[in-house]
C-alpha cells in the first residue's frame, strides 16, 4: 500500500514537471537559465495543477456517491 | 471468466488480486483525468488561483470523460 503511494507521488510529480513544461518554456532556448517570467510560470502552473488535481477528486467523490464504489469507474466488472 | 476450477483459498486470493488491480486501474485513471482536464482547460498562467472559466471548464471536462468513460463501457 505504501509502495502503490510512494510510485504514485513519483508519477505526478514527473507528471507535473512534464507538464509545466510544455506550458511554460517555449522552445526558443535563447539561454539556458529560467528567466523571471518563466519561474512564475511554473510556480503559478504547479499550484493550478494541485487544485486541479482536488476539483477532480471532489467530483470523482460525487460520481462515486451516486454510483457505488469499486469497479464502477473500469465501466465493466470482472 | 470461470471460477468454478478453484477451491476457496484460491478464489480469495484471486479476488484480493482483482482488488489490488482495481484499486492500481482507479489511481490510472485518476491521473490520466487530471492530466487530460489540465492540459485542455489551463492555459492562463497570470495568477495562481484558478479562472471561474477554468474550473467550469475542469467540471465539464471531468464530467464528459466519465459519461464517455461509461459509454465506452457499454459498448465494450
Amino acid at each position: 500500500m505504501a509502495e502503490q503511494e510512494l510510485e504514485m507521488i513519483t508519477d505526478t510529480f514527473y507528471r507535473i514537471v512534464d507538464m509545466c513544461y510544455k506550458k511554460c518554456i517555449p522552445p526558443k532556448y535563447i539561454d539556458g537559465e529560467l528567466n523571471k517570467g518563466e519561474s512564475v510560470c511554473i510556480d503559478r502552473c504547479v499550484a493550478k495543477y494541485f487544485e486541479v488535481n482536488m476539483k477532480i477528486g471532489e467530483a470523482l467523490q460525487k460520481k462515486g456517491q451516486q454510483t457505488g464504489v469499486g469497479g464502477s469507474v473500469t465501466g465493466f466488472g470482472a | 471468466m470461470d471460477f468454478q476450477m478453484y477451491n476457496d483459498a484460491e478464489k480469495q486470493q484471486i479476488q484480493r488480486i482483482i482488488e489490488q488491480k482495481q484499486m492500481r486501474d482507479f489511481l490510472k485513471f485518476y491521473t490520466n483525468l487530471v492530466e487530460r482536464c489540465f492540459n485542455d482547460c489551463i492555459n492562463d498562467f497570470t495568477s495562481k488561483a484558478l479562472t471561474s472559466k477554468e474550473e467550469t471548464c475542469i467540471n465539464r471536462c471531468a464530467d464528459k470523460f466519465l459519461k464517455h468513460n461509461e459509454r465506452v463501457g457499454q459498448r465494450f
